[in-house]
This record gives structure tokens, sequence and C-alpha cells, in this order.
């Protein structure tokens, strides 16, 4: 049994567009887009990147690390006030 | 954001472009331009510029401050070799940053945002924004002390600083942005000029690269320092900046080798100025210098006139005032990127202010706010300096983390990411600085509470 023949064979099929077939404002953004690569588009960046899945132990690590920092902040900013006493 | 929707269509129409598309590849296209030519040069001239930024830039008021006081105090042993090592460690850190924002194309804090957590990302920003505020503030007054020297007061040094920011914001282009910005920061060489201006033995700093002298004088003290050296070379805002300005540059995974170049030669050079103003700070040793806070007054270019002449002084004086100049603009720039990016919204310089209002307001508004600090009276000028790079120091290591941990993200990075050498390296150099920045914390602290002695 033959298939059904792709969409895709029809768009091959249709004449191919020419160059100055384009209007010069269409012509200047496709030579922009050949200098950038498709994922530093805006449109590309602003989708968010997928969550990573922290390991228990990787995510107590970083919450340990997180109040140590903000002890020793709040020490440092004490002794910074104490000193200008 | 700003953004359009992409057109799905299959054959010649691609994403619908937008001005901050625009502008980039009109950049890209000039890489492009040099790279089948084989122009390396001109290669090289178009893909340098977030490197040496983030370490020049990284070189400021503060850090020039914290490299005179250590020279001042302990003179040339230890600090000599010790500079290029906390530069070599830089290095490390922003040739990653560098890669992750060539290879993702988003900031620092968008990817902890979005890849780790939302708390983590604001954690991220809170922490960026609080040692950026302080910092901003220490840059204006190395500009105020800077000033001084030609009698001219802080009123003159807010208006500087203000609209260097604001000029340099007018273009709607990160090209013309990091140009003027990069153009600025290589007058960070007139500390080498202050250097030659103090007439230093040439043969006590060639002697000075064996690490000694080991500094002397309390543990405090000398933790102190450790911490504000530290703190003058890696901090926060320099990995916010760095990644971001990448991205923003439109770099990709082929410019990671010119990226390292620009990241390298930024060290080298961030080096040689910070021992220039080691050597000029330590003519004040060897002329009867007093402590630290002694200089708090007159600042160092004053005391520099008394013991090198005026040449020294002014040198020393304008190199300030150029520190704290570039520090405003890319402290502001990464200040802004962490707003937009945690937000969510525009956070380019190729954008326009209308697209990317938060951006913009973000910029000039932190450099606003901090100006108005300097302004008030008696405010304790060395002490500020040194203490915002001691807090910088004490938050970094949160950064590091984040910053190894994406590096590492191989559904990110993907073959770029980072190989065990560089882990090891970068493990080292986050317990080195968590370890100086907490024990100064934790025994400045205890001496303050009087549980221990000085």
């Amino acid at each position: 049994m033959k298939a059904e023949a792709p969409l895709i064979d029809d768009a091959r099929r249709s004449p191919p567009i020419q160059e100055q077939d384009l209007q010069p404002q269409e012509r200047f953004e496709d030579e922009l887009i050949m200098d950038l690569e498709r994922d530093q588009f805006v449109v590309e960046t602003s989708r968010p990147v997928p969550r990573a899945v922290l390991s228990a132990p990787a995510t107590a690590g970083l919450w340990m690390l997180r109040v140590f920092v903000v002890i020793v902040s709040l020490m440092v900013i004490y002794t910074f006030i104490d000193q200008l006493h | 954001m700003a953004a359009t929707e992409a057109s799905t269509a299959a054959g010649l129409a691609g994403p619908q472009l937008t001005g901050e598309d625009t502008a980039r590849s009109l950049d890209r296209s000039r890489v492009h331009d040099a790279r089948r030519q084989s122009k390396r040069w001109r290669l090289l001239w178009l893909l340098v510029g977030p490197g040496i930024l983030a370490m020049l830039g990284e070189n400021d008021g503060p850090s020039m401050i914290a490299y005179a006081s250590d020279g001042a105090q302990y003179g040339l042993g230890f600090f000599v070799p010790f500079i290029p090592l906390l530069f070599a460690m830089a290095y490390v850190c922003q040739e990653m940053c560098m890669r992750i924002g060539a290879v993702t194309h988003r900031g620092y804090g968008e990817l902890v945002l979005q890849r780790v957590g939302p708390v983590w990302g604001w954690f991220a920003a809170g922490d960026l924004t609080l040692t950026n505020l302080v910092t901003l503030v220490a840059e204006f007054v190395s500009i105020r002390v800077g000033l001084a020297y030609f009698h001219l007061g802080a009123g003159v040094a807010v208006a500087l600083g203000l609209v260097l920011v604001v000029f340099t914001l007018s273009g709607g282009r990160y090209w013309r942005w990091e140009r003027i910005v990069l153009g600025m920061a290589l007058f960070n060489g007139l500390f080498l000029l202050a250097a030659i201006l103090v007439k230093p033995d040439v043969g006590a700093v060639a002697r000075s690269f064996d690490f000694s002298p080991f500094p002397g004088g309390s543990f405090n003290t000398l933790l102190l320092l450790l911490a504000s050296t530290i703190g003058a070379t890696v901090t926060p805002w320099m990995i916010f900046f760095q990644q971001s300005a990448s991205a923003d540059k439109g770099m990709t995974p082929h410019d990671i080798k010119h990226g390292r170049y620009d990241t390298a030669v930024g060290a080298v050079l961030a080096a040689v100025f910070g021992i220039g103003a080691l050597i000029a700070g330590a003519a004040l040793l060897t002329h009867g210098g007093s402590g630290i806070q002694g200089f708090a007054g007159a600042g160092f270019p004053e005391a520099l006139r008394h013991v090198a002449g005026g040449a020294a002084g002014a040198v020393f004086a304008l190199g300030l005032i150029e520190a704290g100049a570039v520090a405003i603009l890319t402290i502001s720039a990464s200040t802004a990127y962490a707003a937009g990016e945690c937000v969510g919204v525009s956070h380019s310089f190729n954008s326009s202010p209308r697209s990317a209002a938060l951006f913009y307001a973000a910029n000039i508004g932190v450099a606003l706010l901090a100006a108005t600090v300097i302004l008030i009276p008696g405010a304790p000028l060395l002490s500020i300096a040194l203490n915002a790079n001691v807090l910088a120091t004490v938050l970094l290591p949160v950064s590091l983390v984040f910053m190894v941990m994406l590096a590492n993200d191989r559904g990110l990075m993907g073959a770029w990411a980072n190989k065990r050498s560089t882990n090891a390296i970068g493990i080292t150099v986050i317990a080195f600085v968590g370890l100086c920045g907490a024990a100064y914390g934790i025994d400045s602290f205890l001496q303050a509470i009087h549980l221990i002695g000085s």
C-alpha cells in the first residue's frame, strides 16, 4: 500500500523564493538572523530552563552554607557599627 | 519581556527579531566577518570586553585603597606575590562565568532562579544588592577622596558618577557601553605610574616574590587585610556581571577561546596595576607611615604627596577617581542585570529604555542611592571602603558554590561542563575564601563583644 505523500513535498514542489523576491527589510532581517544562533534570540532566552532536581544532602548543604553566611555577615555588620562608636 | 512570538513557519522565516536581537546580530556579523577573513587581531578586538571589565572593574577604589593599606602597613613582602595568586583564583572563577554565559546565553541570576529555585535566586540577588550598595558607596568615597586632592567636594563626586552612568547608558547599545567603559578602565594603569613615581627599590620588589616576610601585627588586623584583599579580587558582582555581559555581548561557544584570552588579559592587567597601588602605598611605610586608620582623614593621595611629591599624589588621586568611576558603571550594570533577570523582564544594554525600563532604572537608581550616602558629613571613609570588601568576601562562597554547580550542570553546559581539575581548583578557592572571610568575621565579633582580647 502506497503511503500518502507528506505535506513537506508540496512545499518542495512549490517554486523556490528567489532573493530578489524579498523586500529589502526582509532580506536585512534574514541576514541578521543568520548571524545569531537560534538559542540566542530573545524569544528563546525568555523561555525558562527546566528546574534541576537537587538531592536532599545537596539542599541541606546549601541551607547550612546560607545560614552560616548570614550569621557571619551579621557579625561583620555588628563589628563595623561597633567600630564606628 | 520584549520578546515577540516566534514564527514557526518552516523555510525562510525565522524568529521575529526584537530590537535587542537586531543590535546583537549586528555585533555578531562583524565577529563572523572577522572569523571568515581570518583577521585574528580584529576578532580579538571584537571579542574582548567582559573579562577585562570585570577584572579592572574590581580594581576599584576600595580595592586600591586595600592594596595601598597592605603596602603602607606591611611593606612589599607577602602581598606582592599574593595579589597575582588572588587574580589567578579570580581567573578560574571568571572563566567559568564567561563559559556559562557563552553556552547558555543567560545571566547568573536567571539561571540560579530557574535551575535551582526562586528562593536561591532571590537570595543571590539579595546578597548582590547588599554588597553592591555598600561597594558603590565606597566607590563614590574613592572618587571623593581623589577629588579632594584637587580641592573638589563631595557634590562634584556625586555629579561625576551619576553623569557617567547616564551618559554610558544613553546609546542603547551594549557595544557602545562596553567600549566607553573599556577605554576608561585602561586608566587603571595610573596606579602603575604612581608606583614608578615613588621610585621603589626594584631589587626589593623582585625579592618580595618569595612571600616573605610574612605580615606581623595583630591577628585580627592581618585577617582584616587578608579578607579585604581577597574581597578586592573576587566578588559577587563580578560573577553576575561577566556572565550576563558575555550573554549580552552575544558570545557563543565558538568564542570561548577568546573569552579566556579576555579574562586572562584582564587578570594580568589587574594584578600589575594592583601591585602598583601596593608599591605606592609601601612608600608610606618606608617613610614612617602610620597605621591604616591614620590615613582616613587626609587620604592616600595627600599622604603620598608628602613622601613622594605632588606628581605621585596627583596620579594616585586620579587613579582613585578612575577606579571609582569604572566600578560605579560595572557594579551598577551588574545590579541592573540581576534585577532584570530575577524579575524576568528585558535586561540588556541592547534594549531601549522603554522596553527595559527596570534594567535602566536599577542601573541609575542604585548609583543614585549610593551617591546620597556619601553626602552625609563625617562618614568613616576608609572603614566603609575596607568593610565593603570584607562583606563581599563573607558573602562570596554562596555565589561561588552556585557558579560551580551551574558550570557542572551537563544539562545546561553539555560538553562545556567543568573538568575535574577546574572543579578541584574551584572548590579550593571557595574553601580559602570562606575560611578567610569567616575567620575575620568571627574573630572581630568576639573582640567587639569582648570575649577575646585584640
